[in-house]
C-alpha cells in the first residue's frame, strides 16, 4: 500500500493541515474534473472552507406525541442537521429534565436501520413479501384512482374506511381524519380501544371527564393507586408521589399484580381481578357507618346520596366483600377509615380497571367513593383518571367540509372521537361508524357498499385489534390496503401499499397531556429521512391528485407546511387558558395552563348540575342508575389472563429499538408458582397458552407478582415475532363507552385461557 | 482526456455499475445497471427489483442493510459515528451532497460514487492529488465494513437469488482487486 495514513489523518484532523490541503484542491482543477454523481463537486472551496473545529448544539423544542399519561417536554439537541441526544425539557415542572426509557431512545428510533424509508407495494398478493419501491406520486394516482374509481361504481365513498389510533397523538395529526372527511363520507373505525368505559362512568357522575393536576399530588395526605402502575408508566409522576410518602402521606397500591408502583408504596392490597368496584361500594359503606362522610359536601353538590345510601345499606354486605375481593375485612375497614380521615386524600384510577365487563361501573363506584369522602372538588384531592381540558384547539387539520354532492351514511349519528368531534352543521348525511373494538368482524360485515380500501394511521392493528386470524381474512378482502407507519410492523406485512411517516422531530406539530397541564410546541429538528412524509403533508399530495384526476374531488389543501398547520391550530382561548400571548412563546419552552381545581366551584356538568350518585342518563343507557356492583365476567377457561403494558414499550411502539430489545427481548407468560407447579412447568419452558379464541407459544416466567390463577402477558408486538397476546382475547364488550366515544371499550381482561407445557 | 487502456476502462465501469446498482431509484434504472454487469442470469425487471429490496432496501427487515455504521457502529442505526467521519472526509475530497441528512453518507451507493469519482479522476483525468485520500478510503473504511456487509449477505444469497449472489461477488472481487492494487498506473 503506497498511502499515507499518518498523512491523510493529519489532514483530516489539524486544521491548519486541512486548509491549506482544501486549498490545493480546489487551486488543482480537480472539482471541475470529476464526472458528477450523487456526490457534486463543491465549488465554495476557495471561500467556504469548513470549520473543522467543535460545532455547538442547535436545540429544538419537541413533545413526546405518544398515548401516555407523560407527554414529556423534550429539548433536542442538533449538530450538523443531526439528532445527538434529547434530554426532558427543564422548564415544566412535570417533565423535569428527565424522560422514561422509552423517551431517551428516542435518537436510536429516528435513526433506526428498520425505519421504512421509501413507498412501497407489496406485488403478488398480501402477506408475499414482494415490495417494489414506488414514488410518492405513482402511490397517491393508485389510492386517488381507486377512490374515484369506488365513487364512481358505488356513488358514495362509503367504501373507503380509516382506521387510527393512538400512535401519535399530535394535534395536527387529526389531519388524518380531516383527509378522510375531505373526500366524502366514508367509514371510520370508531370509538376507542382505551378508556371509553371510564370516560363514560366520569361523565354519568360529573359530566365531564377531568382531573386535578397531578403535581398537586405532592400535597396529597392519602393516596390510591387503584389499578395503575405509574412507576412504570407514568413514570414523573411519581416524583410527586414519593414527596407526599416523604411527607407522612400513606401511599396504597390496590393491583391484582404486584407492580412496580406496588413496590414503592405503603401498603399494597391484592384484589381479586374486577372486584374494585365492590370494594370501593365496601368503603364508602364503612365511612359512612363511621360518620365520617362529608354531609355537607353532599347535601350541597350531589344528587340521588340517599338512593346510593339506602343501595349501600341494603345490598352491600361487608363479608361477602371481604370474600369476593379477597381482602381481610379488618384491612378493608382500616383502609376505608384511615382514607376518609385523611384531607385531602385522591384515587388515581388506572386504565385496566375499565376493561372488564363491568369497568365502567367499577370507576362510578371509584367516583362515588371519592364524592362520599368529600375529596372531589379539593386541592389534592379528586377521582382522578384522565382529562381533555386543555385539548381547545381549533382541529384546523382536522375540519374539512365535504366535496359538493358527496353522498353518505343514513344510518346513525355522526362519528364520535374522546379527543376531537366532528363539527358543522347537521348534513343529510353521516359517515358510516364501525366499532374499532371489533375491527375485523364489522369490516367483514360492512355491507352496501362494502369495505374495499382501508387507511390505517398511527395504529398497529394485528397489534392491537382482536381476532388475528379474521384481520388476515379481512385485509385479504378488500382491495387496496394503505398503511403510513414508521416501521414494518405486522400490519405492514398484510397491506398493499405502506407509506413511510416522519417521527415527531421530522415535522412541527402541538402537544399537550390527557393527565397533566402543560403544553408543548413541537418543531421539526431534522429535515425528514430518505422519502418520509408527515401525515398531513400526505393528505395534501392525495389532494392534488385527487384533483388532478378530478377537481373538486378532495378539499383538503393540495400543499402544506407542517409549521403553518400546526400554527393554524392555536386560538385566543388556548393563549388565555395558558398564559401566553403567542404559540411563538412556546420556542421558549412548554407552558401551564393556569391553575384550577376542578368542580371545586361545585358546578358539574351534569343534567342535574351536581354530582349524581343517581343518573337517569346512565340509567336509560346501561340499565342502572346508580353505582352499584355488578359482577365480572364468568370464567370460561382456567385461568384469568390479564395483559397490561411493560415499562419498554407503549402499545406496539419502542419494544423494536434496541435498548429495548437488549433489556426485553421476547415475550413471556407469567405463572405463579403454585399453579406452575400444578402444571409442572418450570421457569423457561415454553407453553402453550390457548383459549378458545387462539394459542400462543411462549416461555414461561414464574412469578409471585401474579396471583394464582391468573396469568400475565404484556400487551405489545415485538420485532420479527408475531406474538400477539390479541390472539387470545375475543372482543367482548366492556359495559360502557357508546355514550361519548360512539362504542364501548374492550373488555381485555376478562380473558380466560390454559396453559401446557411443550 | 487520455485514451484508457481496456483494463482501466473495465476497472472504472465496474465500480461504476456497482454505484447504479445501489442507487437505483425504481427497478428500469437497477436493471439498466445490473445488465451492464454482463450477468448471464435472466430475471425480469420486476423480480430483480423485489429480491433487491429484499435484501438491501425493505420494506421489511433486509437481509444486509447497506449502511457503514450498521457494521462499524451499531447494527440497528445509521447516521451515527461512521456516517459523520465519512461525511468529513467527502468535506476533505472537496464534495458536496445535496442529500445531506436524508440519505446518510454511508450508504454503499454513496460511497461507491465517491470511490468512483476519485479513481476517475487518476485514472481518466490523471489527476494524482486525491489519490492518498482514495486508498485511505479504500483500505481504512471500506476494506473495514464491506467484507462483513458481503459476509451477511452472502450467507443468505446462496439460498436464494443468484442475481443478489452476482451483485454480492461482484463487489467482493471489485474489493479484493482494488485492495490489492497500489497506486493507478
Amino acid at each position: 500500500m503506497s498511502y499515507s495514513k499518518e498523512k491523510v489523518e493529519s489532514i483530516l484532523n489539524n486544521g491548519i493541515s486541512r486548509r491549506s490541503f482544501l486549498k490545493g484542491l480546489a487551486a488543482s482543477g480537480v472539482l471541475t474534473s470529476l464526472p458528477g454523481g450523487i456526490l457534486q463537486a463543491n465549488e465554495d472551496l476557495n471561500t467556504k472552507i469548513p470549520y473543522v473545529g467543535q460545532k455547538n448544539y442547535q436545540t429544538f423544542r419537541n413533545a413526546c406525541p405518544r398515548n401516555c399519561y407523560d407527554t414529556c417536554s423534550i429539548k433536542t439537541y442538533v449538530k450538523d442537521g443531526v439528532m445527538q441526544f434529547i434530554e426532558g425539557a427543564t422548564e415544566s415542572t412535570y417533565t423535569r429534565g428527565g424522560c422514561c426509557v422509552k423517551g431517551n431512545s428516542y435518537v436510536k428510533r429516528v435513526y433506526s436501520a428498520r425505519r421504512l424509508k421509501f413507498p412501497m407495494m407489496q406485488v403478488g398478493g398480501k402477506g408475499s413479501g414482494n415490495w417494489k419501491r414506488i414514488s410518492w406520486d405513482y402511490a397517491m394516482e393508485t389510492i386517488a384512482k381507486k377512490l374515484l374509481e369506488m365513487k364512481k361504481e358505488d356513488g358514495t365513498l362509503l367504501g373507503a374506511a380509516l382506521t387510527k389510533y393512538s400512535g401519535n397523538f399530535g394535534i395536527t395529526h387529526y389531519g388524518v381524519e380531516g383527509m378522510f372527511s375531505s373526500i366524502g363520507y366514508t367509514t371510520r373505525l370508531a370509538g376507542t380501544p382505551c378508556w371509553p368505559a371510564g370516560i363514560d362512568a366520569q361523565n354519568l357522575d360529573m359530566g365531564d371527564m377531568w382531573c386535578n393536576d397531578p403535581e398537586e399530588m405532592k400535597d396529597s395526605k392519602f393516596i390510591i393507586l387503584w389499578g395503575v402502575n405509574p412507576a412504570s408508566n407514568s413514570v414523573h409522576s411519581m416524583k410527586y408521589i414519593y414527596e407526599a410518602k416523604k411527607k407522612g402521606a400513606k401511599v396504597v397500591v390496590i393491583d391484582p399484580i404486584f407492580t412496580e408502583a406496588a413496590s414503592k408504596a405503603s401498603q399494597y392490597i391484592q384484589i381479586k381481578t374486577g372486584t374494585d368496584g365492590l370494594l370501593a361500594l365496601g368503603m364508602a359503606k364503612i365511612i359512612i357507618e363511621a360518620n365520617l362522610h362529608d354531609q355537607k359536601w353532599l347535601d350541597a353538590n350531589s344528587k340521588g346520596y340517599k338512593e346510593y345510601k339506602a343501595y349501600l345499606d341494603k345490598e352491600i354486605k361487608l363479608d361477602n366483600v371481604s370474600k369476593i375481593t379477597g381482602i381481610p375485612l379488618a384491612m378493608i375497614k382500616e383502609l376505608a377509615l384511615s382514607f376518609a380521615k385523611a384531607k385531602p386524600a385522591t384515587v388515581w384510577m388506572g386504565y385496566g380497571m375499565q376493561r372488564h365487563t363491568n369497568g365502567g361501573s367499577m370507576i362510578r363506584a371509584i367516583d362515588a367513593l371519592v364524592a362520599v369522602s368529600g375529596n372531589i372538588g379539593k386541592y389534592a384531592g379528586g377521582a382522578r383518571y384522565g382529562h381533555l381540558s386543555t385539548w381547545g384547539f381549533n382541529y384546523a387539520a382536522l375540519s374539512q367540509t365535504k366535496p359538493e354532492g358527496s353522498v353518505g351514511y343514513t344510518g346513525v349519528s355522526a362519528i364520535k372521537g374522546e379527543f376531537a368531534k366532528e363539527s358543522g352543521a347537521k348534513a343529510a348525511y353521516t359517515d358510516r361508524s364501525l366499532n374499532i373494538n371489533k375491527t375485523a368482524r364489522e369490516l367483514l360485515n360492512a355491507k352496501e357498499p362494502k369495505v374495499r380500501l382501508l387507511w390505517v394511521a398511527c395504529k398497529n392493528v394485528f397489534s392491537q385489534d382482536f381476532d388475528r386470524n379474521q384481520l388476515i381474512r379481512m385485509f385479504q378482502q378488500l382491495d387496496l390496503v394503505v398503511v403510513a407507519d414508521q416501521f414494518f410492523n405486522e400490519t405492514a406485512k398484510w397491506a398493499d401499499i405502506v407509506l413511510p411517516v416522519a417521527t415527531q422531530f421530522e415535522e412541527y406539530d402541538v402537544n399537550v397531556s390527557y393527565w397533566h397541564y402543560w403544553l408543548s410546541l413541537n418543531e421539526q429538528a431534522i429535515k425528514p429521512l430518505f422519502e418520509v412524509k408527515s401525515d398531513v403533508e400526505i393528505a395534501a399530495l392525495l389532494s392534488k391528485h385527487m384533483n388532478k384526476l378530478e377537481k373538486g374531488s378532495c378539499t383538503f389543501p393540495q400543499s402544506v407546511d407542517t409549521k403553518v398547520m400546526t400554527i393554524k391550530e392555536f386560538n385566543p382561548g388556548i393563549y388565555e387558558q395558558f398564559g401566553i400571548k403567542s404559540w411563538e412563546e412556546l420556542k421558549n419552552g412548554p407552558v401551564k395552563a393556569k391553575a384550577v381545581i376542578p368542580y371545586a366551584d361545585g358546578k358539574f356538568k351534569t343534567p342535574s348540575g351536581k354530582f349524581e350518585f343517581y343518573s337517569d342518563k346512565a340509567l336509560e343507557l346501561f340499565g342502572n342508575a346508580l353505582p352499584s356492583y355488578v359482577e365480572v365476567r364468568k370464567p370460561y377457561d382456567k385461568f384469568r389472563m390479564t395483559s397490561p403494558h411493560s415499562r419498554w414499550s407503549l402499545h406496539s411502539q419502542f419494544q423494536n429499538l434496541e435498548w429495548m430489545e437488549d433489556m426485553h427481548p421476547e415475550p413471556y407468560v407469567y405463572i405463579n408458582p403454585d399453579d406452575a407447579e400444578a402444571k409442572m412447568v418450570k421457569e423457561g419452558d415454553t407453553v402453550a397458552v390457548f383459549n378458545k379464541q387462539g394459542l400462543l407459544r411462549v416461555k414461561a416466567k414464574l412469578t409471585d407478582n401474579v396471583q394464582a390463577g391468573t396469568v400475565l402477558m404484556y400487551e405489545q408486538w415485538y420485532n420479527n415475532n408475531i406474538y400477539n397476546v390479541n390472539e387470545l382475547v375475543d372482543d367482548t364488550s366492556s359495559d360502557m363507552g357508546a355514550f361519548k366515544t360512539g362504542a364501548p371499550g374492550v373488555a381485555l381482561h376478562d380473558t380466560f385461557v390454559n396453559f401446557r407445557k411443550l | 482526456m487520455q485514451t484508457l487502456q481496456p483494463h482501466d476502462t473495465l476497472r472504472l465501469d465496474e465500480v461504476k455499475h456497482l454505484r447504479d446498482i445501489f442507487n437505483a431509484q425504481n427497478s428500469k434504472e437497477l436493471k439498466v445497471a445490473f445488465d451492464a454487469l454482463n450477468a448471464s442470469i435472466e430475471i425480469s425487471q420486476e423480480d430483480l427489483e423485489i429480491q433487491f429490496n429484499r435484501y438491501f432496501v425493505g420494506p421489511m427487515e433486509t437481509v444486509a442493510d447497506p449502511f457503514a455504521s450498521v457494521y462499524l457502529d451499531n447494527p440497528d442505526v445509521f447516521m451515527s459515528k461512521t456516517t459523520l467521519y465519512v461525511r468529513d472526509l467527502y468535506e476533505t475530497m472537496g464534495f458536496t451532497y445535496s442529500l445531506k441528512n436524508v440519505i446518510p453518507e454511508d450508504h454503499l451507493g454513496v460511497e461507491l460514487d465517491a470511490y468512483y469519482q476519485l479513481l476517475f479522476l487518476e485514472i481518466a483525468k490523471e489527476i494524482t492529488y486525491l489519490s492518498d485520500l482514495r486508498h485511505y478510503f479504500l483500505h481504512e473504511h471500506l476494506a473495514l465494513w464491506i467484507p462483513r456487509f458481503l459476509e451477511r449477505g452472502l450467507a443468505q444469497s446462496e439460498r436464494d437469488s443468484k442475481a443478489m449472489t452476482f451483485i454480492l461477488l461482484q463487489l467482493k472481487s471489485l474489493l479484493i482487486r482494488e485492495t490489492t492494487t497500489t497506486r493507478s498506473s
